[in-house]
């Protein structure tokens, strides 16, 4: 846990999710939201991008509780949204997430190599991440 | 029993059974739980989107962006909301007839979330003589199927001055841009008709038109090469690509190209510190002033322009 704390450089929370990021790695956690659209969508990207300042990065995403997420904030995510990251890692909780997840990287061309995972250990080795931080110490 | 297994089933088939009849403007509303059911109902939802984003062009391919074409839900309120007309559009949408929903309060149609919403705004709206707002609204067909849409409401005066009246407006849905561009004629237009040869396409040359959109999505820095020498590269004929590509994404080739690269410039301009020529350069623009141009067209608000009101 103290070397995850020494690691993190900065923390962000928005209303659909919490961000942690270390020199490695972006972490986002979306938050239990009972929906998410373009709106909530250009905020999530509006705010990722602040932190990242153009740094390019891996990102671990944490979808464990998305229930709802429609066409355009989707889209939104895969194209506008997707700059600055090099890969990314889905955390799912199937099968709502798994569903979610599978169809959105079927409908959306793989600009960035995407998997989802739902371990969280393997989800950091696809991201060539050491799993030695937590965020829930 | 609204969370047994039987009536979420239930539900879905009344999904099923409208998308058979063709109409896929309805959704279902997604549950707290976890469970196989709940993620079928999430899959049709989802499902549903992409069929429906497909059917402006000629389908077979899912559309990146969400497109619209125009049927219309209006309703004439009092000033309680009891509904007085419904358009048959508005019918058909509901799935019920106009004798079902006159002289009902429209909050008997809503789900519980925007029925909140909508008490909270309509005592806000009633205190001036005419005022109008868009309220997303969520209301509920006769088979419990959801309709969720940005609303139009307008609030005004009776004739004879006694009271007021609400009209609900709402457009299933006009194609374009998610994002307002300040450009309303141009939003509407559906096709400019069909001027293009017809290219009878199989199995295989759908796979083949996909995969040069993906990958000019996949790529969109690099400039594409000849048509030619691309058509031979997948394997066909440079007519083919052409107008088969045109004819599944109602776009051409290059038109594709530019307008991807500008939705990935759209981001950068406002959440990045890199000046608009390097962001041109970055996506592929040879001259800033066709990007900027080129930006405008698509956005309605020149990239400066962006920049200066995402600062």
């Amino acid at each position: 846990m103290l070397t995850s704390f020494q690691k993190m450089r900065k923390t962000h929370e928005n209303n659909y999710a919490i961000y942690l990021l270390t020199d490695e790695l972006l972490h986002i956690i979306y938050k239990k939201v009972s929906h998410i659209d373009l709106k909530a969508a250009e905020i999530i990207v509006r705010d990722r991008m602040q932190l990242q300042q153009g740094r390019e990065l891996p990102v671990l995403c944490d979808i464990r509780e998305v229930r709802n997420i429609n066409k355009p904030a989707r889209d939104y995510l895969a194209l506008e949204g997707s700059q600055w990251i090099t890969t990314i890692a889905f955390l799912i909780d199937p099968p709502i997430t798994d569903v979610i997840s599978s169809i959105y990287l079927e409908t959306h061309p793989k600009s960035v190599p995407t998997r989802s995972f739902t371990n969280k250990s393997e989800a950091l080795a696809f991201l060539g991440v050491e799993d030695d931080y937590n965020d829930k110490p | 029993m609204p969370n047994s297994d039987d009536f979420r089933v239930k539900r879905i088939h009344n999904m099923l059974l409208e998308m058979a009849k063709g109409n896929f403007f309805h959704s279902l509303e997604p549950s707290e739980k976890n469970d196989n059911i709940a993620s079928l109902v999430v899959m049709l939802n989802m499902v549903n989107e992409e069929i429906r984003a497909s059917f402006v062009h000629q389908g077979f391919a899912n559309a990146h962006h969400t497109p619209q074409c125009i049927i219309q839900l209006s309703l004439l309120m009092d000033a309680n909301g009891t509904i007085e007309m419904v358009t048959n559009g508005s019918c058909s949408l509901l799935s019920c007839l106009p004798k079902d929903v006159i002289g009902k309060g429209l909050t008997d149609l809503m789900t519980e979330i925007s029925r909140k919403k909508w008490a909270k705004e309509l005592s806000k709206l009633l205190k001036r003589d005419s005022s109008e707002t868009v309220l997303h609204l969520e209301l509920m067909t006769h088979q419990g199927l959801l309709l969720s849409n940005d609303c139009h409401i307008s609030v005004f005066k009776s004739l004879d001055g006694a009271g007021r009246k609400i009209l609900l407006n709402t457009v299933f849905f006009s194609k374009g841009e998610p994002f307002e561009t300040g450009r309303p004629k141009k939003t509407m237009k559906l096709t400019k008709g069909i001027k293009e040869p017809k290219v009878i396409l199989g199995p295989r040359d759908i796979q083949m038109i996909r995969d040069v959109h993906d990958m000019i999505l996949n790529n969109l820095e690099k400039d594409l090469p000849q048509l030619k020498d691309l058509a031979l590269q997948m394997g066909t004929n440079e007519y083919k690509l052409k107008y088969g590509f045109k004819q599944l994404y109602g776009i051409t080739i290059f038109r594709c190209l530019v307008q991807e690269r500008l939705r990935k410039t759209r981001t950068l301009i406002q959440h990045s510190d890199l000046s608009l020529k390097q962001i041109a350069h970055m996506t592929g623009f040879k001259s800033p002033a066709h990007f900027s141009r080129a930006f405008k067209d698509k956005y309605g608000l020149s990239p400066s322009e962006l920049r200066e009101t995402s600062r």
